[in-house]
């Protein structure tokens, strides 16, 4: 699955260790999910996308 | 749009060389020391071959313990600490846990050693339950296929191994081993599913 999680962090111009704090998770969690390396669960998702005011389908998109 | 090098976090950026040459001295001359300290206990050539393989593991758990905790206290103070307190706990009760039925009955009955070995165990149980609690879902999820990998191959290799004992093809096996054996077989398991979410 990819996401455009660095874009929209960088648009705001928060570190990874701010959106992890905004998120509830760890600054790895949020470095894992940037480069890719871990998919979010549903709930994790959907707060994603209320931190950032966005639809879950505007942030992440099928890999295919 | 923002240049992402821009960020203040700086994870794009080059970070100075230093620290890990400063790092990789310490734990050099950590390892010197602890091969130093294991020589004096009087293990050597003599010794059983489980033992051996604890001695590693204890070694190899209170070098992870000691790496985090450096880690841990040459970081930032506005990175928050997470989950790294609980972990060195872990990592250093369970090293300490492999250390003592070797090391212990030098200095003590081994009534009382398991005694000790027992309490250690119940506190680093607590402090697993503490660190599965404080973990978020991505620390929860390496650890959960950690426990799933280590635990597929070691029960395909108890099996063989079984079968090949029940046939009278290889000599039997003491639990301390096998101990030992799924200690190794767990932290390569768990090194592996840190490295692929980028932990390690």
């Amino acid at each position: 699955m990819n996401n455009r999680l660095k874009v929209l962090r960088a648009e705001r111009n928060w570190s990874q260790a701010e959106l992890a704090d905004r998120l509830g998770v760890s600054r790895q969690t949020v470095n894992a999910l940037e480069t890719g390396r871990y998919d979010p669960s549903l709930p994790l998702a959907f707060k994603i996308a209320r931190v950032f005011s966005q639809p879950i389908e505007s942030i992440f998109t099928d890999g295919d | 749009m923002k240049d992402i090098q821009a960020t203040r976090d700086g994870t794009d950026r080059r970070k100075p060389l230093w620290p890990k040459l400063l790092i990789g001295a310490g734990l050099g001359i950590a390892g010197a020391l602890c091969g130093y300290g294991v020589a004096s206990l009087g293990i050597g050539s003599a010794a059983r071959w489980d033992d051996e393989v604890a001695l590693f593991m204890a070694a190899i758990l209170i070098a992870f313990a000691l790496i985090t905790a450096v880690t841990l206290m040459v970081r930032p103070r506005d990175i928050p600490k997470g989950c790294g307190v609980l972990q060195v706990i872990v990592l250093g009760l369970a090293g300490v846990m492999f250390a003592l039925p070797i090391f212990g009955p030098t200095y003590m009955d081994a009534d009382l050693v398991f005694g000790l070995v027992a309490v250690l165990l119940a506190l680093q149980s607590v402090a697993n339950v503490l660190l599965w609690r404080a973990a978020d879902e991505m620390l929860r999820r390496v650890m959960a296929e950690t426990s799933a990998v280590a635990f597929w191959a070691l029960q395909g290799a108890l099996f063989l191994y079984a079968a090949a004992e029940r046939l009278g093809l290889v000599e039997g096996i003491t639990a301390w081993g096998m101990t030992g054996i799924l200690m190794g077989v767990y932290l390569f398991a768990s090194v592996i599913m840190s490295a692929r979410r980028g932990l390690s």
